[in-house]
This record gives C-alpha cells, structure tokens and sequence, in this order.
C-alpha cells in the first residue's frame, strides 16, 4: 500500500483512467462520451510523462551553460506524448463534427434516442 | 543498395500521392494516380521478397541514427508476404471501384475518399513493416482517423451514426494499447522490440503482476480493434452502410493489420516462454472458439445481404484467434495462412454483393431470389467465393480447417474439432441459401429476363482476377505454408 | 459583428500576434515551442479575424483553393524531405544535406528549421478549418 502512496502521480493517473472509462460508457449524451474519451487519453499521457522524472534534476532547456547528462530528467516521454496529444486533438475534433452532423440529421444528440429512432 | 528502402520508399509514396489529390479536379486523373502508386508499390514488394529469400531478414534502419535512438524496419519473409498480399487486393478493389464509385459518393468528394484510402493502406504497411512500438502506435492512429473517415464519406443518416460508434470504439482501443506500451516502457526503458525482448527474458520474474495487467491491456486493446467476440459490436453496422468499395477494404484488410500487430507482440516482444506462465492464450483459444459459433448463428437472422456477410467476417476472425491461442508453432503459421485466405475471398465476396446491389437495387435476401437469371456471371463468382468459406476440399478454407484440426490433436485439445466442425455446419446454412434461391426454383424465375442486368466483362475482370488468385492460394497451398514457417524464428 | 472599438483594436494585434506566432516557429529548435505550438497561435490569429470582419471578408482573404494549395504543396514539402533524410541515412549513402552548423545559432540543426516552418502552417491553416467547419457546417 506504500507504494501506491510514494507513486502517487502514477495512482493518480490510474484512477483518471478508471473515471475517463466509466463517463465514456455509461453516460447517454455523445458529447459527454467525448469529454470521457478526453479523460481517459489525458491520464495516459500524465501516466507516461511522470515515468521520465529523477528527482533532484530540472528540466532538460540550456539556460546558461551545458550541466552535463547527469543534470537534466528524461526527455524521451515528453516528446513522445507530444505527439500523443496532438492526436488526441485531431481525433476530438473529428468526432465533434461528427456530432454536429448527427444532430442535423437526427435533432437530437442521446444515444439511445438515436438507436431508437434508427433501426 | 537502394534496393534495402524499398518497403520504407513505398509507405512514403503512398503518403506523398496522398497529398497531391486534392488539388486535382477531374476524378479520372485522381483514379489514375492512385492505381499507379499501388501497382508501382506491388512490383517493389515483389523485388524485396525476391531479395530476402536469396540473402536472409534484414534490419533496416530509418535515417541516420542506430537502434535504440532510432526507428528501424524489420524486413523479413512474413512482412514481404503481407506487403504483397495488402498491395494486390487494394489494386483489385481499386480497379474495380473505377467503374461504380459514382453510384455511392457525390462527385466532388472522389478526390478526398481516394486520398483517405492512400492514406489508409500506407498506415496499414507502416504497422507490419516497423520494429518501434511508438511508430506503431503512430501509424494505428492514423489508420483509424482514415478508415471511420472511408466510412461516413457517403452522406446517410445510418453511415454517420456507425461511424461514430466505430470511431469511440476504436478511439477506446488505441488508448488502451497506448497504456500497455507505457508500462512496457517503464519496466524496460526500451522501445524496440528486439531490446524490450532481451530485457524482458532477463527479468521478467521479478514483475509478474505488470505484465499479467500489461497483455491484458494489449489484447483487449487489439481485440476491440480487430472484432474478437465480445468486443465486435461496432461490426455489422460499419462494414455493411457502408460503400461498397470501403466494405471490402475494411472487412479484408484493416482488420488483419492489428492482429499483426497482436501476433508481434505476443511472439516476438514477449517470446513464448514468458506467454507459457499466464492463462492469456487460453482466454484467447475460448473467446475464439465463442467468435466461430456465435458470428455464424447471428449470421443466419439477419435479412439484408451486407449483414450476413459482415457476421461472416465476425466468425472468420475466431478462426484466427483459435489459431493463435493454440500456442504452438503449426497454430502461428495457420494464423498467417487463413489471413491470406480470407483476405482475398471476404474481397471478392464484397465486391459481388456490391455488383448485385447497383445490378438489381434490392438489398434484402428475399428481394434477390431469381437474381442468377439476370446475372449469372456474378452470382456464379459469389457461389465460388462462398465454397471457400465453407470449407470445400481444393480451396483456402479447407486447407485451414484441416491444419487447425491437427493443430489442436498435437495440443491435445480434441475436443475442439468438434467447434470446428460446427461452425463449419453453420457457415453452410447461410451461404447455400443466398446461391440456391438466386438460381433454382421455378416461381423465382418467371418473370424475368436471361442476362438482362449483367455487368460488362471489363467491371467482371477484378473480381474474376481474386477467385482465380484464390483457387490458386488453395492448389498451391503447401509451397505458401513452407514459405511461411522458414520466415519465423 | 458590426464594432467600431472591436475593429479598430483588431487591426493592431492581429499582427502582433502573428508576428509571435512566426517567432515560436523559427526559434523551434532553440527554445520551447515549434512547430505545432507556433501554427496553433497563428491559426488563433485567424479565428479572430474571421470573427470581427465577418464571414464573406474573411472567405475573400482566405479563400478555399488557396489554403488548399498551400496545404497540399506543404505536404509535399514535407513529405519529400523527410524521405530524403531517410533513405540516405538507411541505405548508407552519403547524400549531401543542409549543414549542421553550430548550436545555439538559428541556421542550425540541419533540416529542424524547413520542417518547422511547413507544420506551423498546415498546423494553423488546419485550425482555421475547424473553426469554419463548426461555424458553417461545410467549409
């Protein structure tokens, strides 16, 4: 149980995860299962990026002079989740279009209205 | 030595053709450029794996820096094998689209549905070919944004509404892989998958808890993706409201691509040994066995001719699964081959039910009863397709039922050829209707005209082009099956 | 919206801060910032034209075939030197390229600097989009 407590960005992260999750497939309304999907892939992202840092070091920009390897944390997860975000933009901006279209078409944007009123 | 980028020179082409079509206005063009890249893509896959069998796999590493630091392609038989088959089913689809995109898609959207299939295909290649599991993960990303976008394309109200289920469904799977490759990260500190494999076999005693919950990510991950039982609800609707020529490139190709993916994961990350200690594999085997089954019985209800082979699609991925879960060497190398059976049959399938529909325009099952009056060409190439799926002897999918059966009597799992043979059963009781009542039976046939709605030879010609290259996938079926065990390790 | 103060104070900042959003791109590779971060400030400079003026005023400045055309040849750009970064690296060749100069200076880093300027404008030509994508509901 310690250990959950001395990682607790990590806890952090699995518990936005598990909350992302439950909003994306238990609420009705498609916007909010948007919100949901946006939830989940932040915590991976915080999940990710709290992997790179080694206490007692700062941040790997050259203000002044070169501290050598040792002084900096690890820069491989931030610039991985870079493009972890901008993917996840994209992708929320796809399905948001989506969604107007669904509402024209539709007139309503909940999902079991939608299931009904289609089939 | 230029002849070692060819598989990264093919993913760049499609990408670089992909950007030039929105500007060009007349579709003909558009048409044009797209079925050159893949024909040019084709002949340089045929070049690689002409090269990897004279001189062995190779590691092909992307711009100047080394592994770990850098990207690098694994170029190997297998890969080179996909590669071909990806290229040459798009090729067949493509040229068949020419004559009938234009019933399905408004004219000025032709540019940008040829662009998201480049685009869609290139990802697929990028998935097979990398050895880094972020680049991965890159491409999986834009393959879902460009295959819920050949999906909504066509503007209806039940296209929208399943590609957004396909699209938070999927948008789900990719988040948890992207988790399983983040625990992978912090256990190892490596993302290629050579060195994750030797740091993994070194100390995988100590995390046992980690990488029981880290291949539980990626198989749920995948398994959304790539329709494994309980998890294949977005299915029906995506590949059947669908245009035709999206259906077929769905159902045959984007589904493979992450099961690839799987197979790499589970076989050449983890290795064997460590998959032994954990019950993955089984659950596997069972869910596959429970995707044969089912697919098939939900298959036999359904009325309109899409769904049902759409359903099939569904049982044919438990065949995959079951062949993985097996767990030995002959269950991988069956995997492989019922991939490359399947795709080209699900292909040529799509492609006739399609001819069928703008032929006649009914879509239901009792609408199309006396059809082969009118278009016995194309119902006669259905029925072939459709003797493949059930496992007549001479073609595909007999060869893999057979070898799935000794299969599992060398895992000593007999009873499970019993499931094979059921679902086997089932696949007979929804694809002899739709043939038998398209040709027989005199109330069906009056009425109507000999050949009166039949397509030309020249629209025929792709679709007659895959059943040939299945028949000939079934003949030659053992030389394909040595070919593929010399290519894994 | 028809604002005599909104207008006359938008025609100060909008270069502003377009002239910002060019510094975050070409100082990409020497400080925070870069491709993506500078294409979302000017796609942000955009909005806010196209916002005060009105829609047939913006749609004349930015017009569709020419965000389109600039979009498409950038892709192109891009995609042409990243894949001859690429097969001379793997194939082992020796292909000349832009030099690597030395860091700290802003003509550095090799091919960073071209690749940065073409993302920041698809990145905020693409913003542009969405934004009359959601306002209209077509382009």
């Amino acid at each position: 149980m310690e250990k959950l407590l001395t990682n607790y960005y990590e806890t952090g992260a699995i518990i936005l995860f598990g909350i992302g999750f439950m909003t994306l497939l238990l609420n009705n309304n498609l916007i909010k299962k948007i919100i949901g999907m946006n939830i989940m892939d932040t915590a991976v992202f915080l999940f990710f990026i709290a992997k790179g840092y080694i206490q007692g070091k700062e941040a790997p920009i050259i203000s002044g002079n070169f501290k050598g390897m040792e002084g900096y944390i690890n820069p491989i997860p931030t610039s991985l989740m870079l493009t972890g975000i901008v993917v996840a933009v994209s992708t929320t901006a796809f399905a948001l279009a989506l969604t107007v279209k669904i509402y024209e078409k539709y007139g309503t944007v909940e999902l079991d209205k939608i299931l009904n009123k289609g089939e | 030595m230029l002849i070692d980028s060819f598989p990264l020179l093919t993913v760049l082409l499609l990408f670089i053709t992909a950007s030039i079509m929105p500007l060009l206005k007349k579709s003909n063009l558009v048409k044009g450029i797209c079925i050159i890249s893949f024909i040019v893509s084709f002949v340089m896959y045929l070049a690689t794996l002409n090269r990897v069998l004279k001189t062995g796999d190779y590691f092909y590493r992307v711009g100047h820096f080394n592994a770990p630091f850098g990207i690098e392609f694994h170029v190997g038989t297998v890969e080179c094998i996909m590669g071909i088959l990806f290229t040459f089913v798009a090729i067949m689809v493509i040229w068949n689209s020419i004559y009938n995109i234009h019933f399905d898609i408004r004219e000025d959207k032709i540019p940008l549905y040829y662009l998201l299939v480049n685009i869609l295909i290139a990802s697929l290649l990028g998935i097979v070919f990398s050895n880094d599991m972020f680049n991965v993960f890159v491409f999986i990303e834009i393959g879902n944004l460009a295959s819920c976008g050949i999906v909504v394309v066509k503007d209806k109200k039940e296209n929208i509404k399943a590609g957004m289920k396909y699209l938070i469904m999927s948008c789900l799977g990719s988040g948890l892989v992207l988790m399983g490759i983040a625990f992978l990260y912090s256990i190892t500190g490596h993302l290629n998958m050579t060195y994750i494999h030797n740091e993994l076999v070194k100390n995988y005693i100590h995390y046992p808890r980690t990488i029981l919950i880290t291949l539980g990510l990626f198989t749920v991950g995948l398994g959304v993706k790539s329709a494994m039982f309980p998890l294949h609800t977005w299915l029906p609707d995506a590949h059947s409201n669908a245009p035709t020529t999206s259906s077929a490139i769905l159902s045959s190709l984007v589904l493979k691509g992450y099961i690839l993916f799987l197979i790499k994961v589970l076989y050449r990350v983890f290795g064997i040994e460590i998959i032994r200690n954990f019950p993955i594999l089984n659950i596997i085997l069972v869910l596959g066995c429970l995707g044969m089954i089912l697919g098939s019985i939900f298959a036999i209800f359904q009325k309109n001719l899409k769904r049902v082979i759409a359903y099939s699609t569904v049982a044919q991925m438990g065949y995959i699964f079951f062949a993985i879960g097996l767990g030995t060497e002959l269950g991988i190398i069956m995997s492989i081959f019922h991939i490359i059976g399947h795709a080209v049959t699900k292909a040529a399938l799509f492609l006739c039910t399609g001819a069928i529909i703008q032929g006649t325009g009914h879509k239901n099952l009792d609408e199309l009863k006396g059809v082969g009056k009118e278009m016995p060409y194309t119902l006669g190439l259905f029925f072939i397709a459709s003797l493949s799926m059930i496992g007549i002897p001479l073609l595909p999918g007999f060869v893999s039922k057979w070898y799935l059966a000794l299969g599992s009597i060398e895992a000593n799992k007999t009873l499970l050829i019993a499931v094979i043979l059921a679902s086997s059963l089932l696949n007979a009781v929804y694809y002899f209707p739709v043939s038998i009542n398209g040709f027989f039976g005199e109330e069906n046939l009056r009425g109507k005209i000999y050949k009166s709605k039949s397509k030309s030879l020249k629209e025929l010609l792709p679709i007659i082009i895959l059943v040939i290259a299945m028949i000939y996938i079934g003949i030659d079926s053992q030389s394909i099956i040595n070919l593929i065990k010399t290519g894994l390790v | 919206m028809k604002d005599e103060i909104l207008e006359e104070v938008a025609k100060v900042i909008i270069p502003l801060i377009q002239v910002f959003g060019v510094y975050v791109i070409f100082h990409g590779h020497l400080s925070p910032g870069g491709g993506f971060a500078g294409g979302t400030i000017i796609g942000a400079s955009f909005i806010l034209y196209r916002i005060v003026y009105g829609k047939e005023k913006a749609s004349m400045k930015f017009s569709y075939k020419r965000l389109m055309k600039i979009v498409s040849f950038g892709l192109l750009a891009y995609g042409t030197m990243k894949g001859y970064s690429f097969v001379s690296g793997g194939s082992h060749l020796n292909w000349p390229s832009p030099p690597l100069g030395t860091p700290g200076k802003i003509l550095s880093g090799g091919f960073l600097l071209p690749l940065n300027i073409v993302v920041g404008a698809v990145v905020g030509i693409t913003m542009y989009f969405f934004y009359s994508l959601f306002d209209e509901g077509e382009i």
